[in-house]
């Protein structure tokens, strides 16, 4: 027994190192008198510690803590994505200019977003509904108050509120779903519910339990009809914080509603083949739907937006869309595009946001009205958007383009037609979006002040860091599809 | 009928009856008070289903914590603030409708399920298993939500106190 939770330790090192920081930013931040970003320093190590710490447990395919968690590669796969992008939400943070007025809790902000990086480590780790709920309350309280934290400001008072109150009411209508679960099965471990429900004829109660379970997730995830909080929280959030729930917190929550579903709900028929359980719950189809309304009014909703944050946040609505087209498809192709997709997802998305919070900083617009000349102001930063809104596009020789194509490839090859042809035509609509940014930075002469605007070194190689990767996924991209393939084990599932 | 089966009805009613009464009463007080026969009610059940640990936790935390504090928050609100605050309804026509249709699927599937149903013999008392339970199966959810205890209050006391300018 005491070995058992020896060994669980062992595999729990990068979380309990993340837990050692949080606890080391609320000791320093009473310690150091001088407000300055300590507690970021600190946060930025501990996540690179984690980064190796993670990387040492490649190959490794076990559970931990009584089957609580599980340390398989697909969760390593999706904790070094989420790793990579708190590290690079910590460097925005430094440079958001938003919360310079905070700068005396400045502290706090930190110890937030290691609590909120802890919760998605579980997310996308729980092997059990209870440590899902745990998991997921723990990103979710940290974010109410990340989303707030700006509370001079009427707009971030507001969206924290409406955070809190539609997240609260998510979360309870997930649980109430996760109870009639463990009500018709007597389990809370997601392989033993898998193990009853394909016993069990089908009736009412499953799907109504799914749907509600999807409600909460999908709500994390902004996928239609859970949308309505993301274009206002989005905005009134400071920008570090909009983008950490944009990327982090939306992959880690694709990554728990691939595992709830894929060990609970979906199990083999007698032709080896995935076959949904209990037998006639159209889940596949109920997401379908979603997906596809998702798409359809992410994409038609951010054509009328001026607010960049706003349009960004339409945009990842739709993103939302397409990443569930690859959990429709039932297939291990589907899940490995997904995998995919939130890999290049993470580099192009964090990219725009970052541009976004520079031209915040300098020009102090949001407004994509006012990024009218830009382009020949700081021509470096105007391209790299433009890359990046390429990306996001879908357009070769972008990575956006080739997560895309996968993701289309794997929908089409599972028959489902009518989702990737509403994909495709949307993907064309999301063009004179994203393409109108870039047209507004370059076709048009700067208004008023005229000379060139320079950025720092530091916000250079940030620029470089995150377009390299857009740039070089987009035509090499075979190492990350060993990767995915290599990281497509879940813990229990053959 | 038997007792328990009574007991049960009766405790359910008057956890449904003043859950009512709190969501439509406009007085925040009156709503804390009948707030507090909905716990009470919630604890009785849980006693029905031998959870009495549970059921001693709910009235202390529940009933003896938060209802209190509500009572007193409402209590030490600078006067004039309060008077005034009534609970205001809105979209009263499209939410009718909405609720209407869930609570029916709601019922529908409830009248269509056949739980399955596990005889439980009486126990000792939940404590002692209780307590094995959280140092062995669950030790990883009861630490977690020391963190997440730990980061809500930080995160509450942010929310709640004003921002100091700067030195």
């Amino acid at each position: 027994m005491s070995e058992h939770v020896l060994n669980s330790i062992g595999l729990f090192v990068p979380e309990i190192i993340l837990v050692a920081s949080l606890c080391i930013i609320i000791v320093a931040d009473l310690l150091l008198k001088k407000r300055t970003h300590a507690g970021g320093w600190i946060l930025l190590a501990s996540l690179v510690l984690c980064f190796f710490a993670f990387s040492a447990q490649s190959g490794i395919n076990t559970s931990a803590f009584f089957a609580m968690i599980a340390v398989d590669p697909f969760s390593v796969f999706f904790k070094v994505i989420l790793v990579i992008s708190g590290i690079f939400i910590v460097l925005f943070s430094m440079q958001n200019k938003e919360l310079i007025p905070y700068k005396n809790r400045i502290g706090e902000y930190y110890m937030l977003i290691a609590g909120m990086m802890l919760g998605m480590f579980l997310m996308v780790s729980s092997t059990n509904l209870l440590m899902m709920y745990l998991a997921f309350e723990m990103t979710s309280i940290c974010s109410y108050v990340l989303v707030g934290f700006t509370k001079k400001s009427i707009r971030s008072a507001e969206s924290s509120i409406k955070y809190i109150i539609y997240g609260s009411v998510s979360s309870g209508i997930m649980i109430y779903g996760m109870s009639l679960i463990y009500g018709m099965s007597g389990s809370l471990n997601i392989f033993e519910i898998g193990a009853a429900l394909s016993g069990l004829e089908s009736a009412p109660i499953f799907s109504m339990a799914v749907l509600m379970i999807t409600a909460g997730i999908g709500f994390k995830i902004a996928l239609v009809p859970f949308h309505f909080w993301a274009p206002d929280v989005y905005e009134g959030a400071p920008m570090a914080i909009t983008a950490l729930l944009a990327v982090t917190s939306k992959i880690a929550a694709v990554a728990m509603l691939i595992r709830l579903f894929r060990v609970s709900f979906t199990g083999v028929d007698a032709t080896g083949m995935m076959a949904i359980i209990p037998e006639g719950i159209r889940w596949d189809m109920m997401l379908a739907v979603m997906a596809a309304a998702a798409m359809i009014l992410g994409n038609l909703a951010a054509l009328w937006q001026d607010n960049i944050k706003r349009m960004l946040a339409y945009s990842s609505i739709a993103h939302a869309g397409y990443i569930i087209m690859g959990v429709v498809v039932l297939t291990d192709q589907g899940i490995s595009a997904v995998m995919l997709y939130a890999f290049m997802y993470l580099f192009m998305n964090l990219g725009t946001f970052y541009m976004a919070m520079l031209y915040a900083n300098k020009f102090s617009t949001e407004s994509i009205e006012g990024y009218k000349g830009i382009g020949y102001r700081a021509p470096f930063t105007a391209v790299a958007l433009t890359i990046f809104l390429v990306s996001l596009t879908g357009l070769p020789p972008t990575a956006g383009f080739i997560a895309k194509l996968y993701i289309f490839g794997a929908a089409i090859n599972a028959g489902w037609i009518w989702l990737v042809l509403v994909a495709g035509v949307m993907t064309i609509v999301s063009l004179f979006y994203y393409i109108r940014v870039a047209r507004n930075m370059f076709l048009y002469k700067p208004e008023g002040e005229t000379e060139p605007v320079r950025f720092d070194n530091f916000t250079t190689a940030i620029v470089l860091l995150l377009l390299t990767p857009v740039l070089v996924l987009g035509v090499y991209f075979t190492p990350v599809l060993e990767f995915i393939k290599h990281s497509l084990v879940m813990f229990g599932v053959q | 009928m038997e007792l328990t089966t009574l007991l049960f009805y009766f405790f359910s009613l008057l956890t449904i009856g003043s859950a009512i009464f709190m969501v439509f009463s406009k007085n925040i007080v009156h709503a804390a008070f009948a707030l507090m026969f909905t716990l009470l009610g919630v604890a009785a059940l849980y006693v029905l289903l031998f959870a009495d640990f549970i059921a001693a936790t709910q009235i202390l935390v529940y009933v003896g914590g938060i209802l209190i504090l509500i009572l007193f928050g409402v209590m030490l609100t600078t006067k004039g603030f309060t008077d005034n605050l009534k609970t205001l309804t809105t979209n009263l026509r499209p939410v009718s409708v909405v609720m209407t249709l869930v609570a029916a699927g709601m019922i529908y599937v409830l009248l269509t399920t056949t739980w399955p149903v596990a005889e439980i013999a009486e126990p000792e008392g939940t404590i002692t298993g209780l307590g094995t339970l959280l140092l062995k199966e669950y030790i990883l959810p009861f630490q977690v939500t020391g963190v997440l205890l730990l980061v809500a209050i930080i995160g509450a006391l942010l929310m709640a106190t004003k921002v100091k300018h700067q030195q």
